[in-house]
């Protein structure tokens, strides 16, 4: 039996091969080398490949192939999608680099590899069929991944991921049948036809996909399990989850809302997302004031800044997608900061950095994490001279000019509530407080403090030369 | 030049804010160093003009600095201000507040240098920092730095959605320094009241101001006097460069509006300083009044009144700042700001008695010095538009404010020496030095108001709009 695909199918996924090669080098060489090399070995192997993975799929910029029958298209849009996902990955990496953590083994890293390989396979999937192969590849190892620290918590954000989880992907599926059904497709680019408008099975099989993307996404009234999961997994997995997870599924969205919607449904169909962006926005902005604990607050921000981005493809424009994209990538760079620090000021499974009381007269104590994390936090809220103040007022050029006027004052609305839950924790950090005790200082590994310095940069760099990439549609073929 | 300008304070406060110690007299030497520093490159480069292209789209906006004729003033303020404020700072962890002082300069210098309305939102938004971070360290309760950083931000907000509005519809915000009606149909007032809500919050003005009595009575005296002075005028240069030079047609529309807000404002600050038992927050209120009075001048149009509005914003920079200052080493003294303890400054401490004295005297608009000028050609135009009520408004307000300004000296420098409260040493020299240019600068502008207003400082820039998808004017 002879496969039907050529070598330039398998040219077009090679940055997947070499992601997941990594992961499988990684796992072989802990087996031989197990008693001799330390864990930074194969952490700086999957660093290593990760930044491989990155160059072969920058030299993918500029081309445009439809593999595999048009399951898996290479374009502006994946590589550059790809890019926000790689960057996630090596973000995550990076933060597992902090000292302790034992329980991070080369099995967690190549199951991260893998999972990072998932998300690739989302940004260029144009068929259902791709789709769901990569949402599961992405989910099921962080199934695993989630419940990694020995603790309550995180046992129970495995579970919740996992139940919850799939529950999304048993809603996803559903619609995508629906969706053969209405076509006799798997092709996305199928369902843009004016035929599909009159028939109900693609109405109902869209609104499932939505609402399976919706519950990926964690949007309000999906959003409950993502600050769970989030704090109970361990640090590096939820700064993978809070960037690649969003990136990939955004980008499943993306090219969803763009490319596979007959021009008749797109506004009727998209109106309930857009309305469920702007009450993210609200929903998990005010989630925010009452945390105590810094993944959480994390979490319910990532809730919020999906909400921007979304605000972003409103009215799917030509300039929105730039737009969002542009946001996306400085949430991006900005929420990795944020964990860099935490992980910075943190020891393996113990995660001082993640409590917020840790941070409590850090000012004092530790005056240049201090800084870099009222630096991005300040970013997050989208108060310059940081990208997200640039991000955020070509979103709201975008939603304003696409004539989503409301969505553009929830968007304000939701920015002034968050500044407030984010200088809570700048107050903790600079108000004198006499019952902080002088702390001992925690030893930082040196790979988190690369991280945050090269966020650091990026976040002031994007301010000033923003990156709008030009050319991200067609989105299929 | 123009962007050493802008970055040496800023590099030079973040290196101060990263650096280790606590000597006094090194951080306020590099803090003057730096202020008088940016005060001659600002008048080496005031007719400079730099752009360098920052996005294409959705609208063009650029990078562009220049310094217009009441910027330059604003800054010559500013800078004047910080020096002073930095010289006067005694506190004993100044590193922090210098470095902040600093930060803070540069954000607002960034503000006025700006031509472009979205580097203008930036800085205007880059200015908050620093003043919450001093109130984060140094208020007695977390609730003022709330209170500034919520109004302020949300104020921020405002003039961010306006600004992204009037890019799209205009095509550019690189539009300051020109003139004519930018935007015109339905979205007009929409995005003129954009920008005019979030310019009255920093002002502030009636019913904007809660946050401010607030702020500047926790802020330590120094920072108190640059926020005073110079970022409650950052607002009102919006109105100048934004909503008079782009959008005269909807002031126009609005000018009822306008002057009701400017006439509670001149009021209810002046009524509200009266009955206040703290010392800087009698500052606090008659600030509102005196900004009340420019925002009424701002809604007239009329060139005379912003002649003399032009004039007042520097001179109410001048005279708050000193009075802050002066407040300052009277809190230091004495340990205490309320009126009800406060006697006889004048008898045990003469020189501090004195510059507190004059820095009164201008704010209550005594002839001779800048105050006086200020208000008589604002009310003058104030006249001249036809609007008498509102003029006599003004008139009583002036009367109101001689009435607080003598309560307050009556309070503090009259008097018995009160036995219970520490005998000090009079101001020092570096003390003296920190006060005394901004009163000889009052001095100067009350006897040659023309410096200010003969350079036509607000003779709104007659050049063309940049954009042509803007409606002409006829």
């Amino acid at each position: 039996m002879t496969l039907p695909f050529t070598h330039v199918d398998w040219a077009a996924i090679a940055p997947l091969e070499v992601l997941a090669a990594t992961g499988l080098l990684v796992l072989l060489l802990d087996l031989v080398l197990r008693p001799f090399a330390p864990r930074a070995l194969s952490l700086g192997i999957a660093i290593l490949g990760t930044i491989v993975t990155a160059v072969t799929i920058g030299q993918q910029y500029g081309t445009n192939v439809a593999a595999f029958n048009g399951g898996y298209i290479v374009g502006n849009f994946s590589v550059l999608f790809g890019a926000v996902v790689l960057l996630g990955t090596l973000g995550a990496l990076a933060l597992m680099g902090r000292g302790g953590g034992d329980r991070e083994s080369a099995g967690t890293i190549a199951l991260l590899l893998w999972s990072a390989c998932g998300a690739l396979l989302l940004t260029g999937a144009s068929t259902t069929m791709t789709v769901f192969l990569g949402i599961e590849l992405l989910s099921l190892s962080l199934y695993c991944l989630c419940g990694l620290a020995d603790r309550a918590s995180a046992r129970e954000a495995a579970l919740k991921y996992l139940l919850l989880s799939s529950t999304a992907s048993a809603v996803l599926l559903f619609g995508m049948a629906l969706l053969f059904g209405a076509s006799g497709s798997v092709s996305l680019a199928a369902l843009a036809t004016p035929a599909m408008v009159g028939n109900p099975l693609f109405w109902m099989g869209s609104g499932f996909f939505l609402v399976g993307i919706a519950f990926k996404l964690s949007l309000v009234p999906f959003h409950a399990w993502a600050p769970d999961v989030y704090e109970g997994a361990p640090l590096p997995i939820t700064a993978f989850m809070t960037v690649v997870t969003k990136a990939a599924t955004i980008a499943i969205f993306a090219r969803f809302a763009y490319a596979a919607l007959p021009s008749g449904a797109s506004q009727v169909l998209l109106l309930p997302v857009w309305i469920v962006a702007g009450i993210s926005m609200i929903v998990g902005n005010v989630g925010m004031l009452a945390q105590h604990d810094l993944k959480r607050l994390l979490g319910y921000s990532g809730i919020a800044q999906v909400g921007y981005i979304l605000a972003a493809l409103a009215g799917t424009t030509r300039l929105g997608l730039r737009y969002a994209f542009f946001y996306l990538a400085v949430y991006a760079v900005m929420n990795l900061g944020a964990f860099a620090v935490a992980a910075a000021l943190s020891t393996g499974d113990a995660e001082e950095g993640a409590r917020l009381e840790t941070y409590r007269g850090l000012g004092a104590r530790r005056p240049l994490l201090a800084a870099a994390m009222t630096f991005f936090l300040l970013a997050l809220a989208g108060l310059p001279p940081t990208a997200g103040f640039l991000g955020k007022i070509l979103i709201l050029a975008a939603t304003a000019g696409s004539g989503y006027l409301w969505l553009a004052a929830l968007l304000l609305a939701g920015t002034a509530i968050s500044l407030y839950a984010y200088a809570k924790v700048i107050m903790a950090m600079y108000r004198p407080d006499h019952r902080v005790r002088a702390a001992e200082p925690v030893r930082s590994a040196p790979l988190p403090w690369v991280s945050l310095a090269l966020c650091l940069v990026a976040t002031v760099a994007l301010t000033f030369y923003p990156l709008l990439p030009t050319g991200l549609l067609p989105l299929v073929k | 030049m123009l962007l050493a300008l802008v970055l040496l304070p800023i590099v030079a406060g973040s290196a101060m804010l990263l650096s280790r110690g606590e000597d006094r007299r090194t951080y306020r030497g590099i803090g003057v160093a730096v202020a008088l520093a940016t005060l001659a490159i600002a008048v080496a480069a005031r007719s400079e003009d730099w752009s360098v292209p920052w996005l294409r789209a959705p609208f063009v906006a650029n990078f562009h600095l220049g310094i217009g004729t009441l910027a330059f003033w604003l800054i010559a303020l500013l800078a004047l201000c910080t020096a002073c404020a930095v010289l006067a700072v005694d506190s004993a962890r100044p590193r922090a507040l210098v470095g902040q002082l600093l930060l803070l300069e540069g954000a607002m210098l960034g503000l006025f240098v700006s031509r472009d309305l979205l580097l203008f939102a930036l800085f205007y938004d880059l200015m908050l920092v620093p003043v919450f971070f001093v109130l984060l360290e140094r208020s007695e309760h977390p609730r003022d730095a709330w209170r500034y950083i919520i109004y302020n931000f949300a104020g921020g907000l405002l003039l961010l959605l306006a600004t992204a509005a009037f890019g799209v519809l205009h095509g550019t915000t690189d539009v300051i320094g020109s003139a004519g009606n930018a935007i015109a149909g339905a979205w007009a007032p929409w995005i003129f009241w954009g920008f005019a809500i979030a310019f009255l919050v920093k002002t502030p003005a009636f019913p904007l101001h809660t946050w401010m009595p607030n702020t500047y009575a926790s802020l330590p005296a120094p920072v108190a006097a640059v926020v005073g002075a110079v970022q409650s005028k950052a607002g009102l240069y919006g109105f100048f460069v934004v909503a008079l030079a782009l959008m005269p047609q909807e002031v126009a529309r609005y000018s009822g509006a306008l002057i009701v807000i400017g006439s509670i404002s001149l009021l209810y600050g002046a009524v509200a300083a009266l009955v206040q038992t703290d010392a800087k927050r009698v500052v606090a209120y008659s600030s509102l009044s005196h900004l009340g009075l420019i925002v009424i001048a701002i809604a007239t149009q009329q060139p005379l009144a912003l002649a003399g509005a032009a004039l007042y914003i520097v001179a109410h920079g001048l005279f708050t700042a000193a009075l802050f200052i002066g407040l300052g080493y009277v809190e230091e003294r004495e340990e205490t700001r309320s009126l009800a303890r406060l006697r006889g400054i004048g008898a045990k401490n003469p020189r501090l008695a004195g510059a507190l004295t004059i820095a009164g005297l201008a704010m209550l608009g005594l002839p001779g010095l800048a105050g006086f000028v200020g208000e008589l050609v604002i009310i003058a135009g104030i006249v001249q538009s036809g609007n008498i009520a509102v003029a006599v408004v003004a008139v009583i307000s002036v009367v109101l404010a001689s009435a607080y300004v003598l309560r307050l000296f009556q309070g503090i420098v009259n008097g018995p020496v009160v036995h219970d409260l520490p005998v000090r040493r009079d101001l020092t020299w570096r003390e003296g030095i920190a006060i005394a240019p901004l009163l000889l600068a009052l001095l100067y502008l009350g006897v040659n108001p023309h410096a200010v207003l003969a350079g036509g400082a607000v003779a709104i820039p007659r050049a063309p709009l940049s954009s042509t998808s803007g409606v002409p004017t006829p």
